[in-house]
């Protein structure tokens, strides 16, 4: 019997299923019809071409149509969509609903696939007489993407998953009972964004990482064309701006990922070596490669087949890479790595570029422009092939490693990724980036074909002794632990010293023409302030107690958390740290940590609270964040890395805890957790009126002072009082310490008093066990990034804007 | 000889370089009977948590050990040392990876990859989470 669900939004589904079909059939038209085009006489040819550009406008208007329907269903809470049910939830803030789009597969790639709408839309109108071949290659990708949304099932075999699919459809939900209930859209609620999603980068991360991937698809379809028509060097001048653009975009995407990384994540640090970092590190290398050898061999084709080599490559591995954070081959090697995904059709569609593109360049291979005679060692060209194949090198070392999971389902093998994965990729990377700062540094200095050494030495002479100078102070005065930082500073301070020098000296600081050297700076700077702020992070929450505390007798024991009870005062670093106590704001705890330095008085003075939090999250685990107090010369990232979530006082924490009974004489002393407590003296003239006692009461109060480990005092008076026959007391409660007092009994013999003493619960359990690390100079390397994007989008537009300026 | 075969020689010996470093430094996956008979070398166990496993963390005594007790894949039992402060939400993970080697005796980790129940079956990007010890 059918049944009919109440509420149920079908017809936004059935329109977006008709926008993922139209787009889908629209790709493909255009590829067929603009591939008739470049073979067709030039008449018949025009009438392709527009055929084909009406059917890839039809092709992106239907992208466009189903990335709205898709963000409608997610602000308006359609929970009957799967994709809304498993990646939004009704209390979610709005501000991240661009975030959930993204966060499953299918989002993912539409918005990788509006991108390349839209930049073929840029293609079709800019590219001339490339734009049959490139818009061919375009829409046959757009083709193989879009497949990967249609969740249509070809001899059982699924291809492609489909956003718009309903939950009750879904095949986990099939035989849960909710699915009978026609009424279900009342009780159900999406299970919401992953916590760690939750923040600001993750709206404009993705977005920008994908353009960059999607940007890498040109340099490709220039090279593809160009192969397949036999015009082997013109297409390098169309394809140079994209590549650039390519290279700014990504650049920036890949270092917003680290910004993340740094801010959200609580590893300590803005780089891990993590897989789905390193696949997308690695095609932006290759692109900085392709594009650096399309600079040369647009002047004289002498390296051609690498150029080929590292433009189709760029666009490859970003399909490499799309197929192993999405196929869920990382498994258990990365902490971002997706659980499901269609393993095999990413596999086909994976092997059947990288072998149509390979076989392609194989065909080609002999008929490439030959080297007419050897390159000078003393030219432009030369040093920057090289530093082309260092790139080359370094991508080959990345992906190898990264590639761990792929070699053992290919072979069988047992291997792990390398435990202290820092230590291993940084052996390679680090000599690598030496080499390229180097060359990076002197590239400028070389004319194209041959240079007068003597005039090379000259004017590079003065840079080097410089940064030198620059390198010893800093490896002096920040003390490196290891030369190879100092290569790696002497390199990377060269590059940008060099550059600069160029920028002034030679093209007299104008900006117009200065892009590369502009990047180059940024480059060098980044590189800096990786060096610094990673190699010389510093541990401060390391235990200085001085008192090794060892459960067992174990050298293995570490002392990089601290351990923190409320109100406590300890000394970390060139700080004291308190923690003054957690607040609960909706779903986040937040831990107060202040920091003091203590002032010229002797007194502490609060310098500034960080409040690193715990999100509690049902559905996925709770997740801590830590925070970070910015400097303009370090950063102090503080993280909790264990606090007591399921602590009773946290929901009520003004509850006491039992009273303490205590037999006491003037001038004996009590311990709390947090403070001692001396009893002073006994209060006879206490004011009956001000404490509301009636006139003929009797009441003594007993003075109890109570000092806290900052050697602050407190005064607490509670009162004994008769009445008529009747004992009772008035509590005193010393807040700030979490402390109640009563008066119980006087004993008039021996002098003694009776007191009860209570303590908040969270004074006992409220502590946290937090990390804190020093990041000197990580300004450089934001500073160094924004620069290096906009080194690059000035030669971009120059190139763009002024083509002739250049040859 | 042309400098592109000096270069050519130079790029295939780094390359072979590369490949051996990785070899050489890829840890290995083994269950606790192969830990056990290689004292002092460093592997990696996937297993998960142990019914009614004792946890232990008392970060009044020490902040930085935390002990737990694990199954391995063959279903040996063993006590786990993990140096580190004991990971928001331990009791609620499926499978559990560890990075650790034998050292008189006793297993100690320094890294434990945990995966939540929850987390996996909804497919979330984050489907590990991974806590590094402090070295």
């Amino acid at each position: 019997m059918e049944i009919s669900y109440v509420g149920e939004n079908l017809i936004s589904g059935q329109l977006g299923n008709l926008f993922i079909i139209l787009s889908f059939v629209c790709s493909g038209l255009a590829a067929f019809a603009y591939f008739k085009s470049i073979h067709s006489p030039e008449l018949e040819s025009a009438s392709w071409k527009k055929m084909a550009r009406t059917f890839f406008y039809i092709h992106v208007g239907s992208i466009v149509g189903m990335v709205s329907i898709l963000f409608y269903l997610l602000f308006n809470h359609h929970f009957e969509y799967y994709y809304v049910w498993r990646h939004s939830s009704t209390d979610l803030a709005m501000r991240y609903i661009f975030s959930c789009f993204w966060e499953g597969q299918e989002g993912s790639f539409m918005l990788w696939s509006l991108w390349h709408g839209v930049l073929g839309i840029i293609l079709l109108n800019t590219s001339k007489k490339w734009e049959a071949g490139t818009m061919t290659v375009l829409s046959a990708v757009q083709l193989l993407l879009g497949s990967m949304l249609l969740g249509v099932y070809v001899f059982d075999i699924q291809i492609g998953s489909n956003p718009f699919i309903l939950l009750r459809e879904h095949p986990d939900m099939l035989n849960l009972p909710f699915v009978q209930n026609p009424e279900y859209l009342n009780f159900v609620e999406g299970t919401g964004l992953n916590p760690l999603l939750q923040n600001y980068w993750m709206t404009i991360h993705p977005p920008i990482v994908f353009l960059g991937f999607a940007l890498t698809l040109i340099p490709f379809t220039f090279a593809i064309t160009s192969l397949y028509i036999k015009d082997y060097t013109s297409w390098l001048k169309p394809a140079l701006p994209w590549t650039f653009f390519g290279i700014a975009v990504l650049g920036l995407g890949v270092l917003m990922g680290g910004a993340w990384a740094y801010e959200a994540l609580s590893f300590g640090g803005f780089w891990a070596w993590d897989p789905v970092e390193n696949s997308s590190l690695v095609p932006w290398l290759i692109l900085v490669g392709a594009g650096h050898l399309m600079l040369i061999n647009k002047v004289k084709p002498n390296s051609m087949f690498s150029t080929y080599l590292f433009s189709v490559l760029s666009f490859l591995l970003v399909m490499y890479s799309s197929y192993l954070t999405k196929s869920g081959i990382l498994g258990e090697t990365s902490v971002h790595s997706f659980a499901d995904g269609l393993p095999g059709q990413l596999i086909f569609i994976l092997l059947f570029l990288v072998i149509g593109a390979f076989t392609l360049l194989a065909m080609r291979f002999k008929k490439l422009p030959k080297q007419q005679k050897e390159e000078e060692l003393w030219s432009r060209e030369f040093w920057m092939f090289l530093g082309a194949l260092v790139l080359l090198i370094s991508c080959f070392q990345i992906t190898f490693s990264t590639s761990i999971p792929v070699i053992n389902a290919i072979f069988g093998t047992e291997m792990a990724p390398p435990t202290n994965a820092n230590e291993h990729y940084n052996s390679w990377q680090l000599p690598l980036a030496t080499l390229v700062a180097i060359f990076i540094g002197i590239g400028h200095y070389l004319k194209y074909k041959k240079t007068d050494s003597k005039k090379f030495f000259k004017d590079t002479a003065v840079s080097a002794i410089l940064s030198l100078v620059i390198t010893i102070a800093v490896a002096t005065s920040l003390q490196f632990q290891h030369y190879y930082h100092g290569l790696l500073m002497f390199a990377a301070t060269y590059a940008v010293v060099a550059n600069a020098d160029y920028w002034f000296r030679i093209l007299k600081g104008s900006i117009k023409k200065s892009g590369a050297a502009i990047a180059h700076i940024g480059f060098g700077l980044l590189l800096i302030g990786a060096l610094i702020s990673a190699g010389n992070k510093e541990i401060i929450s390391r235990n200085n107690s001085g008192i090794e505390i060892k459960m067992n007798e174990n050298e293995n024991a570490n002392k990089e958390n601290i351990m923190l009870i409320k109100g406590d005062t300890v000394l970390m670093g060139n700080h004291f740290i308190s923690y003054e106590g957690r607040e609960k704001e909706g779903h986040n705890i937040y831990y107060k940590v202040n920091y003091y330095q203590i002032d010229d008085n002797g007194k502490y003075e609060r310098q500034f609270q960080l409040r690193p939090f715990v999100q509690l999250n049902e559905q996925m685990g709770n997740v801590p964040e830590p925070a970070t107090k910015h400097f303009w010369s370090r950063d102090i990232f503080t993280h909790v890395t264990y606090a007591d979530l399921d602590d009773p006082a946290l929901d009520d924490p003004n509850a006491y805890e039992e009273a303490d009974t205590s037999l006491v004489k003037i001038g004996d002393t009590l311990f709390a957790t947090n403070s001692i407590i001396v009893v002073k003296e006994v209060i006879k003239d206490i004011d009956l009126a001000a404490n509301n006692l009636q006139p003929d009461d009797i009441a003594v109060g007993l003075r109890l002072e109570a000092m806290n480990v900052k050697g602050q005092t407190f005064d607490a008076s509670p009162t004994l009082v008769i009445r008529q026959n009747r004992l009772f007391s008035i509590p005193s409660e010393v807040d700030p310490l979490g402390l109640k007092f009563n008066f119980k009994k006087i004993n008039p013999e021996t002098g003694e008093f009776t007191i009860l003493k209570q303590e908040k619960t969270s004074n006992a359990s409220d502590f946290i066990i937090m990390q804190a690390i020093v990041f000197p100079y990580i300004n450089i390397l934001w500073i160094g990034c924004i620069i290096m994007t906009l080194g690059s989008i000035i030669a971009v537009i120059n190139r763009v804007r002024f083509p002739k300026l250049r040859s | 000889m042309k400098k592109i075969h000096i270069i050519g020689i130079i790029i295939v010996a780094v390359a072979i370089g590369v490949i051996m470093s990785t070899l050489a430094d890829a840890a290995t996956y083994a269950q606790f009977s192969v830990v056990d008979n290689h004292p002092g070398k460093e592997f990696q166990v996937v297993g998960k948590l142990a019914e009614n496993s004792e946890i232990t963390y008392d970060p009044k005594v020490n902040v930085d050990l935390f002990t737990f007790n694990m199954v391995d894949n063959e279903g040996i039992e063993k006590k786990v040392y993990f140096h580190g402060a004991k990971p928001q939400d331990f009791e609620r993970s499926e499978q559990v990876v560890v990075t650790g080697k034998m050292e008189e005796g006793q297993f100690h980790a320094d890294k434990i990859l945990m995966k939540c129940p929850s987390k996996y079956n909804n497919g979330n990007t984050e489907g590990f989470t991974e806590i590094e010890a402090n070295t």
